[in-house]
């Protein structure tokens, strides 16, 4: 018989176990297929019902990818661009999965020009308080500071930064380098960010949403890249049956997550989150008919193709799924490209591609805009804000972006780096995706009640995904809070009729 | 001859003398008034204000009672504060008695105890954001050690952090795995500091473990079981990095609690004055559960 003493002894290593385990991380490495939780057993169900045949004029399809009239080559150039000898200054920018690239293009840059540019580099949690700190304070320690684009109207209209062309009178915006929806403009009459106003911010980095696919499977079965809803459905059916692989994967985490995974349902059935704001027509729109189609495939592809957990999936979850091969198809953003075709984080490295995400068979394409603004703030030493300047005008130039390119930075804003060689190498099969997404991308919450509206968004439509409320009542509740954020803040809003419930 | 004026001349230094202990606090309390009152003076001003910024500038305006109302209004911190008392309702329950159990076992075993006083403390020195993350891949769905461990037993994989009813008691599980150390290491100095003396009479009064544990020890170690308890309960009101980084809050309101909601109003919103307002209502609550456990804590043995 044990002993006291033993038995205590044994309960002490008992404890040290249990806290010991979990401290040793558990790491997991993607399982072989034999090990990973099984899917579900779904009952036979029948696939989502295609939507009406439409009868009116001839539905929008994708321009066939065409080669462009001139493919233009690498940098010959040694020096890209003359901008002077400049005072050192400081880039606040972001550790994304571009960000290899981006690091390349400065040490190029210092190179070439023999300036020097300090990187304070920060996770993408903490930014935005940085960027606010800095901008707030006497003088900010960041010459440039990098922001996610739905935060650029609190910084245009705080007046926290430098108007481009106070800083250099001449400066010019390339044509070629994208605008992403005149978000790089900040109209004070209009408090619109449109092309009437003032050129605050340029251009690091323009993510959009794209359709993810295994090109793979789809050429196996016979199945041509979706273009409409209904071809995602189908590919879903198919492609999905096998229990170690989902046939659709959302993006479905509360908050910004499902927020941006569904504006390009959202805006693809023509619907909107507020009638008319740039031109100051808040009526909250949500709760229309059109997006509760949306809501309503949205929330039956998750339930029917995707995981269990789709009500907490995040981008890394995204791009975990992709890279192991257990996804068929999702949308997510460009920069998560580089996952899928590194031998040493994807399994299916040479069998993903890239296409423009797919519309409803009676909507439009459309893709939300999640790019990089980089602003020179105000409370700057002016030398330090020439030296920003020359450093994003160097930056801005063709060749920076397809070196940027080249060394993983993905994707550039100058659309003609997409008419280059670059875009014929198997590694950038995701260009011309991109490039036919473009037109298609829109801008959305671009006024200072943005982030209150996407948190009932993000919330109200986690609850739709996860049953917790059926899509009417989600989008009624949303539509009533929303409605009140723009009335407490003088707006002019109305409401729509509510939803059936 | 006239006598010299002595009272006179010792007054200031008498006067000194009386009020030392004044000037001996002057700095510590100095020091409390501007890194403590002011703060929550201004915290107090911003909450009756709303804040915007024009011109790179800050623009206070008085709100008067417009926060409160809002406040009155809001559906969503009543949820979250609904779900903060729950989560340190059950995690804070879990920890002492755990923490307690496992003092009186580590507090009974000699050999050793060196080593594993040491290794049963690991989970407390692992910063916050690492135990998040951590925990986070071992929840995974596809990938998890503990899905694959429940497969490997031929059960279902759970969605544990995507189902209402499991994503709480997830993250409460997280915070026990943190804490239960914190309350050891408390529980077990106290324990080690009671008088054996006691103890031993009662042994020889023929009392049995549970009546030398219920009638002696507790009694004896309450003051310390309430310091613990008292400092759990404050830190897990104040709840913050497991939430946010194994949930967001979600799945839906699941798992929403008062710090994470501060910090999407104040923060992300930036809705400065009412995340004020919402600050100074958690101190008020904060500052009830204090003053309830220091009276509930004094115990005379």
């Amino acid at each position: 018989m044990l002993s006291r003493q033993r038995l205590l002894t044994a309960l002490c290593l008992l404890a040290i176990v249990v806290m010991l385990v979990p401290a040793c991380g558990g790491t997991p490495t993607p399982a072989p297929t034999a090990t990973t939780a099984p899917k579900p057993a779904e009952p036979t169900k029948a696939p989502v019902a295609p939507t009406a045949v439409p009868t009116q004029a001839p539905l929008p399809t994708l321009p066939p990818t065409q080669a462009p009239s001139k493919v233009l080559g690498p940098p010959t150039k040694d020096v890209f661009l003359d901008v002077g000898k400049q005072v050192p200054f400081t880039f606040l920018i972001n550790s994304s999965p571009w960000y290899a690239g981006f690091e390349a293009v400065v040490k190029l840059y210092e190179k070439q020009t023999g300036n020097t540019v300090n990187l304070e580099v920060s996770p993408y949690a903490g930014m935005l308080e940085k960027a606010r700190n800095s901008v707030r304070g006497k003088e900010s320690p960041f010459d440039i500071v990098n922001l996610d684009t739905q935060n650029t109207v609190e910084f245009y209209s705080g007046g926290f930064l430098m108007p481009i062309k106070e800083i250099d009178p001449n400066f010019k915006l390339d044509p070629a380098v994208s605008t992403y929806d005149d978000c790089l403009y900040w109209n004070e009459k209009t408090q619109w960010r449109d092309k009437d106003g003032i050129l605050y911010g340029l251009p690091v980095q323009g993510n959009l949403n794209v359709y993810y696919y295994r090109a793979d499977l789809f050429e196996k079965a016979g199945l041509k890249v979706p273009e409409t809803w209904d071809e995602m459905v189908a590919a879903a059916e198919k492609l999905g049956k096998s229990p170690d692989i989902y046939g659709m994967v959302v993006r479905g985490e509360k908050g910004n997550g499902i927020r941006f995974d569904f504006m390009s349902y959202m805006l693809g059935v023509g619907g909107s989150i507020e009638k008319d704001a740039a031109h100051g027509d808040f009526t909250v729109t949500i709760n229309s008919p059109q997006v509760k189609k949306a809501l309503d495939f949205y929330v039956s592809l998750a339930k029917k193709y995707g995981p269990p957990n789709s009500g907490a999936i995040s981008q890394n979850d995204m791009v975990q799924l992709m890279s192991t091969g257990k996804a068929v198809q999702l949308n997510m953003v460009t920069a998560a490209w580089p996952n899928m075709d590194d031998p040493s984080k994807s399994q299916v490295v040479g069998k993903v591609n890239v296409s423009v995400i797919p519309r409803p068979a009676d909507g439009v394409f459309a893709t939300p805009i999640g790019n990089w603004v980089a602003g020179i703030p105000k409370n700057v030493p002016p030398e330090r804000q020439k030296a920003a300047l020359a450093f994003m005008k160097w930056y801005l130039t063709y060749e920076a972006q397809y070196r940027f390119v080249e060394a993983g930075g993905i994707p550039p804003v100058r659309t003609d780096v997409y008419d280059s060689d670059l875009a014929q190498k198997p590694a950038n099969r995701w260009m011309a995706a991109y490039k036919k997404s473009l037109p298609y991308a829109k801008q959305v919450l671009g006024y200072k009640e943005g982030a209150q509206v996407e948190a009932i968004l993000g919330l109200r439509l986690n609850q739709a995904l996860i049953g917790e409320l059926s899509t009417g009542k989600a989008l009624n509740l949303a539509a009533e809070e929303i409605y009140k954020v723009f009335k407490d803040n003088g707006r002019k809003t109305d409401m729509l009729p509510k939803l059936p419930e | 001859m006239q006598q010299p004026d002595t009272a006179s001349r010792r007054s200031p230094l008498a006067w000194l003398d009386s009020t030392f202990q004044y000037w001996a606090l002057a700095p510590a309390v100095l020091l409390f008034a501007v890194l403590t009152l002011y703060p929550v003076a201004n915290l107090l001003r911003m909450s009756v204000s709303t804040i915007d910024f024009a011109k790179g500038e800050f623009v206070w305006t008085f709100a008067g009672a417009k926060n409160l109302l809002t406040l009155a209004d809001d559906w969503l911190f009543r949820i979250a504060l609904r779900n903060t008392l729950s989560f340190v309702a059950a995690a804070v329950v879990l920890e002492m008695v755990l923490g307690f159990l496992l003092a009186l076992v580590a507090s009974q075993v000699t050999a050793g105890s060196g080593v594993y006083r040491t290794i049963l403390v690991i989970p407390i020195l692992v910063p916050a954001v690492a135990i998040g993350c951590m925990w986070k891949l071992m929840y995974n769905y596809e990938f998890g050690i503990i899905n694959q461990i429940l497969t490997a037993l031929r059960l279902p994989g759970q969605a544990w952090l995507a189902d209402v009813n499991m994503a709480m008691p997830a993250v409460i599980l997280v915070d026990v795995w943190h804490w239960v150390p914190f309350v050891f290491l408390i529980l077990l100095a106290g324990l080690e500091s009671l008088p054996v003396e006691v103890l031993e009479a009662a042994s020889v009064d023929g009392a049995n473990g549970w009546q030398r544990l219920w009638h002696v020890i507790m009694p004896l170690v309450w003051p310390t079981f309430s310091v613990a308890l008292m400092f759990r309960t404050i830190f897990a009101f104040k709840v913050f990095d497991e939430v946010f980084l194994l949930t967001s809050g979600g799945p839906g309101t699941s798992t929403e609690v008062v710090s994470l909601y501060i910090y999407q109003v104040f923060f992300s919103e930036n809705r400065m004055g009412y995340g004020a307002l919402l600050s100074i209502v958690t101190i008020a609550i904060i500052s009830l559960f204090v003053i309830v456990y220091r009276r509930t804590g004094r115990s005379e043995v």
